[in-house]
């Protein structure tokens, strides 16, 4: 546990977040604070527990890999932290805002104005082209077309990715896929950008691009959320938070 | 410490401006806010631009989606259009009299019960000396002339032609009273009609029945018997065709003297009267009923039968038109069947799209589209195929009354209301059958969604 996780206050001493304690305020200078998050699924007749009484913060800035197997709730997490889901129990607070108690559409505003997704296998609109698809969030956003355009474009542009933006997915190689869904999950100036295993589908070469321009991005003043169970990708982190059985087991500093 | 950053349901570009630079935010937080309304516009629009790239993406499944529709609406309007059509030709055959003429005569044209049959034929014959009155008593009557019919055969040689209209009139007016003029030949003197000489102008019927089809020409000065006696042809009508199969040209005109010599005053005989406009038809009608009540004995009084019916065309168009209303409902709802079938097609292919698109719709929701988004997309998707259907089923649907129209022979009205009817009904179908598939859409979990392959 380093000293940077939890800022502590007289209110709120730093505690391993893992150990059972009473619920505590949310940490207002906290970016993301999670306290004491279980996620239950019923299945048939037994309750499955996911998460299991999860407590951390992630102040604004910072760069943070969450690692575990398969099966060990880092998915139910990552979730839940991109406001896909609500917890069982406890209380998430993103950007001052309490989430946990959210309904479809007001989660549905929280994923568009303070969380910018990237997937994986990419997740465009394959019919679309790239500026349509970094368009998208904005125009769930409510943003005029002319106004949209030119943010996409800047977004692209910062992905290095200007010449392309006519370009539908399937022109385009993995790396280039990978920059558009960045450009698209960071043109709305979200508050976190999350990933879950960006890299998966890349090979080694554009892997590491991908984790510069991550590192780029969070010298640009940006929270980086990498959700991954390679440890190669989650060294790139500055904070590794370990989740094993849907706790977490290690969460350190490592930069 | 924060901003209001969701005090609009959408983020203003200050505040975008804000989150860029919080700094900012903080000299310029009130911003500059759009209205709601401009907004919910703006939304709109946007989710036609995503459902028309969506549309335009899925060209195999748009077109098939487009077919169901066209097929529908082509088989409403075309139906629509050619009864539109055939009501007018009727309205107009009907009228070749004009809307001058009415009639006086002892029974109506048409006659609904037993009872009334009974009662009508109660009545005093009208006869020659009616006619004559109303043509001195009433000042705004043009011209008054008198027809009466009998159902004969007439042959020729060895040629037999049934059921013939023998239609004994005078005065020769009568002829342009009932629309009819002539082809070849004469129409008789006024002298030859006084003096019941058996002469006849005869319908082009006559000529293919008995005649073999012989020129007109070649007719005139033969001799056709009619009720046994001989009469001479003068003249040929030009032919007015048929209508609903039965032919107006199956006729022989004869002098109403000669008329009355072969077959007595043994029926009731009608009325006919012309006036120079339709205005004075009101006049007309007011001075013909009261000469004709003083007539039967001045009974004035309502409840009583006033013993003669005075009837203009328009009598053939209201039965027409209650004998066919019915029939055009059953048609046009039969048609309509087939818009319903293509309101399931549109169902069918929005249900399929929707589970094609599962990932794509996780995708959305996951960068923030709310149900509403969803819903609205897959709505405006299925509306603006079944409007476009719509549109080219209008079309179409006119392409095929006019063929209909060009084979059958009758003028096609096209009117402006069922295109737009079309169109419309179309677009309701969409939202009908695009309602179910797209709400399912709006309720999928962002997280199965983007987990579907």
């Amino acid at each position: 546990m380093s000293d940077a996780t939890l800022v502590s206050t007289p209110e709120t001493p730093a505690v391993l977040p893992a150990e059972p304690r009473p619920p505590q305020p949310h940490d207002s200078n906290s970016l993301i604070s999670m306290r004491d998050i279980w996620k239950t699924y019923q299945m048939g007749s037994e309750q499955v527990h996911a998460l299991h009484g999860v407590s951390f913060d992630i102040p604004k800035g910072e760069y943070i890999a969450i690692i575990g197997p398969s099966g060990s709730g880092k998915s139910t997490l990552m979730n839940l932290i991109g406001c896909l889901d609500t917890p069982s129990k406890g209380e998430y607070w993103l950007n001052a805002k309490n989430v946990s108690e959210m309904d479809d559409d007001e989660l549905a505003r929280i994923r568009n104005q303070e969380v910018g997704f990237v997937f994986q296998t990419f997740n465009l609109l394959a019919r679309a082209t790239a500026l349509h698809n970094v368009e998208l969030p904005l125009i769930y956003g409510g943003i005029g077309s002319a106004k949209r355009h030119e943010m996409a474009t800047q977004a692209l542009t910062a992905v290095d990715l200007a010449d392309r933006i006519t370009h539908r997915p399937n022109e385009l190689s993995g790396g280039q896929r990978q920059r558009v869904a960045i450009a698209r999950a960071l043109v709305n100036h979200p508050s976190i950008l999350l990933a879950d295993e960006p890299t998966g589908a890349l090979d080694t070469h554009t892997s590491m691009e991908i984790m510069d321009l991550f590192e780029r991005l969070h010298g640009e003043g940006n929270t980086i959320i990498v959700v991954t169970h390679e440890p190669d990708i989650a060294a790139r982190a500055h904070r590794v938070v370990s989740i094993r059985d849907g706790l977490i087991e290690k969460d350190e500093k490592i930069r | 410490m924060y901003p209001p950053i969701f005090v609009s349901r959408h983020l203003t570009q200050m505040q975008m401006l804000t989150r860029l630079n919080p700094e900012a935010g903080k000299v310029a937080a009130p911003g500059r806010k759009r209205s709601a309304s401009f907004l919910r516009l703006t939304a709109l629009w946007d989710a036609f631009l995503v459902a028309l790239g969506s549309l335009r993406q899925n060209k195999l499944r748009t077109s098939l989606t487009l077919v169901g529709i066209v097929v529908g609406v082509a088989a409403v309007i075309s139906v629509v259009t050619i009864i539109q059509g055939l009501d007018n030709k009727v309205a107009t055959t009907f009228s070749s009299q004009g809307s001058t003429v009415f009639t006086i005569s002892k029974r109506p044209q048409i006659i609904k019960s037993r009872e009334e049959f009974i009662k009508f034929n109660k009545r005093k014959d009208v006869t020659h000396e009616d006619a004559e009155a109303i043509g001195r008593l009433c000042s705004a009557c043009w011209r008054v002339g008198v027809a009466a019919n009998v159902r004969e055969t007439l042959k020729h040689a060895d040629q037999k032609f049934e059921n013939v209209n023998v239609r004994g009139v005078t005065p020769t007016a009568m002829f342009d009273i009932d629309g009819r003029a002539i082809d070849v030949g004469r129409i008789w003197t006024d002298a030859e009609g006084i003096s019941g000489r058996e002469i006849c102008v005869v319908g082009p019927d006559v000529l293919t029945n008995l005649f073999g089809g012989a020129s007109a020409d070649r007719v005139i000065g033969q001799e056709v018997r009619i009720a046994g006696r001989p009469f001479q042809i003068i003249g040929v009508l030009e032919p007015l065709g048929s209508i609903f199969g039965a032919s107006r040209d199956s006729v022989a005109y004869i002098p109403y003297s000669t008329y009355q010599k072969i077959y007595g005053a043994r029926d009731s005989i009608v009325v006919f009267i012309q006036v120079p406009g339709a205005e004075q038809l009101e006049l007309a009608e007011d001075q013909v009923r009261t000469v004709m009540r003083n007539r039967r004995g001045g009974l004035f009084n309502q409840e009583e039968d006033q013993g003669f019916a005075l009837e203009t065309q328009d009598v053939f168009l209201d039965l027409y038109g209650k004998a066919t209303a019915n029939i055009y409902l059953v048609t046009i709802g039969v048609a309509a069947i087939s818009l319903v079938v293509g309101g399931i097609v549109v169902m069918n292919i929005m249900l399929v799209s929707v589970t094609e698109r599962t990932k794509e719709i996780g995708i959305r929701k996951a960068i923030g589209a709310r149900r509403k988004d969803i819903l609205t997309q897959f709505l405006i998707e299925a509306v603006m195929v079944t409007a476009l259907g719509g549109a080219i089923g209008v079309l179409t649907g006119f392409g095929l009354a006019y063929l209909i129209a060009a084979l059958i022979g009758f003028p096609l009205l096209i009117s402006v209301a069922s295109a737009v009817l079309g169109v419309g009904v179309s677009s309701v179908v969409g939202i009908i059958s695009g309602l179910w598939p797209a709400w399912r859409a709006a309720r999928l979990d962002p997280i199965e969604a983007l987990r579907s392959e």
